[in-house]
């Protein structure tokens, strides 16, 4: 049985939403896909009933400032502060390193946390949503 | 980018304490696995570099990822027994002063722990204390 390490995983972005390139220095990524309920119980029933409803995902990116500049990594941290933001920039988060197992979809990189703390390297969290269809490749 | 050299880290580490005590006054200074014999009563430092724990830093393989490479630098200090601390301590704070917080050659020197005084001295006869202090440099894959 094959098991991965988080080491494994990595992170593509394209903010013109086309072609996806690597996050440099990317520390740690999770997403939460989540499906609302939608409650059916008749009245009389016994036990509560619910359907699926609308599917949306959240999750965040954790890297390293690098200084990088004129490239992905760099609009990836400055996103949030794009303006008229339509959430078609391509998200692409990888689970393995030969790049086929992956959460594919469009979002919005609705928060960014820049941290310096003494004795430590400084970190970069940002949180996004998606934006439509969630494409599970895993 | 390449796997870090480790050779080159503690050239980086050891050359800075061997320029810095060639100025004057000079002190004799020797590093690991150098046959050195000291004169009785006499002034000089040993510098002993050791590579510790390697740490994960990044996502990825073994192309495009980083670690975190840290290690410990122990300096002791050794000045004439029965002359006081003052020209150990002066030697001291020339080590610390040269490490205390830079960054040279992407090598990154935490503060300094000492000069603590060093209860039984090796090789005996001296006034021994000991400066340590950790480091951390980044490797790029």
């Amino acid at each position: 049985m094959a098991f991965y390490r988080g080491q494994q995983g990595s992170v593509k972005f394209d903010d013109a939403g086309a072609t996806a390139v690597a996050i440099a220095s990317t520390r740690s990524w999770s997403m939460t896909v989540e499906k609302e309920s939608l409650d059916t119980t008749a009245l009389g029933n016994t036990y509560r009933a619910n359907v699926g409803g609308l599917i949306s995902g959240s999750g965040t990116v954790e890297l390293l400032y690098t200084a990088s500049s004129a490239d992905e990594t760099n609009l990836f941290i400055e996103h949030v502060n794009t303006a008229n933001d339509e959430g078609t920039a391509l998200f692409e988060l990888y689970l393995d390193t030969t790049g086929t197992k992956a959460i594919i979809f469009d979002g919005v990189i609705t928060s960014a946390e820049y941290t310096a703390t003494v004795g430590e390297i400084e970190v970069i969290t940002c949180s996004f949503v998606s934006n439509g269809t969630i494409t599970l490749n895993i | 980018m390449a796997a870090a050299n480790l050779n080159t880290i503690r050239a980086t580490i050891e050359g800075r304490l061997a320029t810095e005590l060639a100025l004057s006054p000079a002190i004799p200074v020797v590093f690991h696995n150098q046959p050195y014999v000291p004169t009785p009563n006499s002034t000089w430092v040993q510098c002993l570099v050791s590579f510790g724990a390697n740490n994960y830093l990044t996502l990825g393989g073994t192309t495009g990822s980083s670690n975190s490479i840290i290690g410990v630098i122990a300096i002791n200090i050794f000045t004439p027994k029965g002359a006081g601390p003052g020209a150990n301590l002066t030697i001291g704070k020339r080590i610390r002063d040269l490490y205390n917080r830079v960054v040279v050659s992407g090598v990154h020197f935490d503060p300094p722990i000492g000069p603590e005084v060093v209860a039984a001295p090796a090789p005996e006869g001296f006034f021994q204390t000991q400066v340590r202090l950790t480091f951390e440099t980044f490797e790029d894959l």
